[in-house]
């Protein structure tokens, strides 16, 4: 039968501030990931990861995605969207259940209680839920355990670290590709995802922070004792350095986005002393020479000062005082020279760029930083396909009838 | 036989100028000092109360009602701007603090902005205030800006936090009073002509929202002035000038003396303010065309249409006093599309700014230029006669004619100093040493002025981006005031 054979596709979108991207890949039946491949194009009109002219943004995605359908040979029906802005807030909570069962044995209703409850915590006025993250459980002994089933307690506590956003906001990107007709199968905030992607389940129990410095924002999640702890996304991106070098060398936008990738450094060398960089001339553009020590001067106080605002944030967090592990960066922005070292003049703790874990299939995007968010939502999309129960008979049949029918654009 | 008795705000049991409903807070040292200058000359029976960490300061308040926190933490030795210790020792007397925020109406609360236990104490009160269904109006001063860079920053994100509780904000600036030329030269008469001015603005408030008087104003009149702001797009948006006379005295007399008033003093407000309060309270002997004509003097002074409400409200304690407050505003910030200010006809248009001036220009007749040899006398047709500042020692050049004019006549009245030094044809009643200091005072606040100009280029379109205080969307360099040679 047609759906007996069907592929198990699953594609990732990320609607970023520099680009709008597409993976595609492959759960094959033994669980592992192949990346069939990726479609990208510059993003119009989105600003800190959010739309400003939704059309535009429209436009870019829909490019990206007929970008990825033209090189995979998939039609895309469904995607897994990465959300990030800086609209988004995190918290941790903690709820607990009575264990009402013979011998106190806490069985999967009670698991399925306590997290029906996480999804159903008051939030802010017009703020959604992007995720409930579980964190551990704890018994009335005070044991703690990450699957509780089977265990005898009268109490389940279970503590969570939620994250949501302005419902507005996150529509909006929702309905750029839904009025596409492309369905959103799931989102996931994009420093989860790119955790995914950079960390290993190792580094997730020793403890890591991971920075994913993107083009609009950035956005860092921390990891300890395999739980995540902490995220956070500011405002403030690599676009933000080039609007510096824009307004401080006095210089068009391509010329300074340019200046930053191959000339800029975020550390300050007494030895560059007076150098110049010579910007060469255009049909509508002198020729002029730049110092570069401004450039410098730039880009490392706009840096220095993301860091800064990060690390303020990061110990302001209750699991700071405990931290003994790694930060991790990653992102486009990550790219710029010197960023390890201006990165472990400010954090209290080692500081390293971010490798992302190997996978089957097209390996040509594999030691991108860009990436690490869309790669990464693959893996988030793999593990809740296979954490999701296969459907069986009449369900499976009209769950494939209707793909194949959003396969022709019919819904 | 029935006896009908005068009520309201005729009779004789009438409520003081401040009734129970509305309370003066003072937090920190700058609160406690300007709640001092309202018990000493402000009505008697007002519910002032004051709050600081510090003992000397709490022990040197003529306050009745005054309260020292922390003392065990910190042994009434104050906070040292340690903002997080403040906040520790506001939630250890959180007991003490419940009782300020109940009971009335309206909560006025004074404060330094880069007090740490004041700001501690307003988040705090400002919060209960709310909860127990008070308007909460909060009147901030500015540190100076020789203060320090810290301490400023401490005051922008105050700012930031106060217009994210309270519903009207309004913020002076110590630097504002300094730059003014009428401004006592003493800095310990310069703190306590800035306490007292602020004692008026808060009066003035307190008789805008209570509901007695001849002409009503109420708080929705004070919050469309003081309360749209957000963040810290508006890092100064209040001016106040206060006047008191003897009814006998006439009209121009009292406007006068108003315009003289030392934060009126730098006439480049008047290119900001484009709105005002005009309260005015007296005897009973106090009529309604008495207040029109004062109100209507005040107008005709303005060389702009500033948008005028007015309060009148009476007191018979005044013995043959009138009081005139002026609280100025401005209701869209610096670089924002502001409201139409029209210019008079008749009246001398505000002439063109250069790079890197600061004071207004005196304006010339352009039809009959200074002449050399001659030092010519300055005819200001702006609101306020004030002593005209000192010229920037170096002009930009800028193409527009009436500006060169102008470079070449400040030229021509440098040249001709009766005694040589620059300025001084200028400013004939001060000394050299004072017209050198006024010079430098003037340059800070131009850079203050800077703070809200560059704009956020790519991201003009975007929400902003705001830390503590901070607009990250306009370049770090530009906010930290590094260098970077082009």
């Amino acid at each position: 039968m047609f759906w007996g054979k069907s592929r198990n596709i699953v594609v990732a979108l990320e609607v970023g501030s520099t680009k709008v991207a597409a993976a595609v890949g492959e759960i094959r039946p033994d669980g592992t990931l192949a990346l069939l491949g990726i479609g990208e194009g510059p993003s119009g009109q989105v600003r800190k990861c959010e739309i400003v002219d939704f059309e535009v943004a429209q436009g870019c995605v829909r490019e990206a995605l007929a970008a990825a359908e033209q090189k995979t040979d998939v039609v895309i029906a469904e995607v897994y969207l990465a959300i990030s802005g800086a609209h988004m807030r995190s918290s941790n909570i903690r709820l607990s259940t009575a264990v009402n069962h013979d011998g106190d044995e806490i069985t999967h209703d009670d698991v399925q209680e306590i997290h029906d409850m996480a999804a159903a915590q008051p939030l802010p006025n017009d703020h959604a839920i992007v995720h409930h993250l579980l964190q551990y459980y704890v018994l009335d002994d005070g044991s703690k355990t990450d699957n509780p089933i089977g265990l005898a307690s009268k109490k389940l506590t279970a503590h969570f670290h939620q994250v949501y956003g302005l419902a507005t906001r996150l529509q909006t990107t929702i309905r750029c590709v839904k009025e596409l007709s492309i369905d959103v199968r799931n989102f996931a905030l994009s420093s989860y995802a790119t955790a995914q992607a950079v960390l290993t389940r190792h580094q997730k129990q020793v403890g890591a922070v991971v920075i994913n410095l993107g083009g609009g924002v950035s956005d860092y999640i921390a990891y300890q004792r395999g739980a995540v702890v902490h995220t956070g996304v500011l405002g403030v991106g690599g676009d933000h350095l080039t609007n510096d070098i824009v307004s401080g060398l006095k210089i068009p936008y391509a010329k300074a986005e340019t200046l930053k990738k191959t000339e800029g450094s975020v550390i300050l060398d007494p030895s560059d002393g007076d150098g110049a960089i010579t910007l060469p001339g255009a049909y509508n553009f002198e020729e002029r020479n730049i110092y570069r020590t401004s450039l410098n001067t730039i880009m490392q106080a706009r840096q220095a000062e993301i860091f800064e605002i990060i690390l303020d944030d990061l110990q302001a967090a209750q699991f700071w005082p405990d931290f003994a592990g790694t930060i991790y960066l990653t992102g486009g922005a990550s790219q710029v020279k010197g960023l390890v070292e201006l990165g472990s003049q400010i954090f209290p703790c080692p500081v390293e760029l971010a490798h992302q874990s190997p996978f089957d299939g097209d390996q040509n995007y594999g030691r991108r930083p860009d990436l690490s968010t869309l790669l990464g939502l693959l893996h988030y999309a793999r593990q809740a396909e296979l954490e999701t129960p296969a459907s069986r008979g009449l369900a499976r049949v009209g769950q494939s009838l209707k793909k194949a029918l959003a396969n022709m654009r019919v819904i | 036989m029935i006896e009908f008795t005068a009520d309201g705000p005729f009779s004789e049991k009438a409520d003081p100028l401040f009734p129970d409903r509305v309370r003066v807070i003072g937090l920190g040292q700058t609160g406690a000092s300007v709640c001092d200058q309202l018990v000493l000359h402000g009505r008697p029976g007002q519910d002032i109360w004051v709050f600081d960490s510090d003992q000397q300061t709490i022990e040197a308040s003529v306050v009745p009602n005054r309260h020292l926190l922390g003392q065990d933490t910190v042994h009434g030795l104050g906070c040292s701007g340690d903002i997080d210790l403040a906040r520790e020792i506001v939630a250890r007397e959180a007991v003490r603090l419940a009782d300020p925020a109940h009971g009335c109406d309206f909560l006025i609360l004074i404060v330094g902005l880069g007090s740490a236990t004041g700001m501690a104490l307003a988040e705090h009160l400002m919060q209960l205030g709310r909860r127990a269904g008070a308007k909460v109006i909060a009147l901030g001063v500015q540190p100076f800006a020789f203060e320090g860079w810290a301490r400023r920053e401490r005051s922008i994100a105050a700012i930031t936090t106060l217009r994210a509780e309270a519903d009207s904000v309004l913020v002076l600036s110590h630097d504002r009073l300094s730059a003014s030329p009428g401004a006592p030269k003493n800095v310990r008469h310069n703190f306590h002509l800035m306490h007292q001015l602020l004692a008026q603005a808060a009066q003035a408030l307190a008789q805008v929202v209570c509901k007695r008087g001849l002409i009503q104003l109420s708080f929705a009149d004070v919050r469309s002035l003081y309360g749209r702001y957000e963040g810290s797009e508006a890092l100064e948006n209040c001016w106040v000038a206060h006047v008191e006379g003897d009814i006998h005295d006439t009209t121009d007399e009292l406007i006068e003396r108003l315009f003289n008033s030392p934060l009126l003093g730098d006439e480049s407000i008047w290119k900001l303010v484009d709105h005002a309060i005009v309260a005015v309270s007296g005897t009973r002997d106090l009529g309604l065309s008495d207040v029109q004509e004062m109100v209507g003097a005040f107008k005709r002074r303005l060389d702009t249409d500033v948008a005028i409400a007015t309060s009148a409200s009476l007191d018979d304690e005044q013995h043959d006093r009138v009081r005139m407050t002026v609280l100025l505003a401005m209701t869209a910030p610096v670089g924002a599309p502001a409201p139409e200010k029209p210019v008079k006809s008749g009246s001398t248009a505000p002439l063109p700014r250069r790079i890197g001036e600061t004071a207004p220009l005196p304006t010339v007749d352009a039809t009959q230029p200074a002449k050399k040899g001659k030092s010519t006398p300055v005819k200001n047709t702006t609101p306020k006669a004030a002593p005209v500042k000192p010229v920037q020692p170096k002009p930009a050049p800028v193409p527009e004619p009436e500006v060169e004019f102008i470079a070449q006549a400040e030229e021509e009245f440098l040249e001709e100093s009766p005694d040589g030094e620059p300025g001084l044809a200028l400013v004939p009643d001060e000394a050299p040493g004072e017209a050198t200091r006024a010079a430098r005072r003037v340059e800070a606040k131009q850079e203050e002025m800077q703070f809200d100009g560059p704009t956020r280029g790519r991201f003009e379109k975007t929400h902003e981006t705001i830390y503590r205080g901070e607009n990250l969307d306009q370049p770090t360099f530009r906010r930290r005031r590094l260098m970077v040679k082009l």
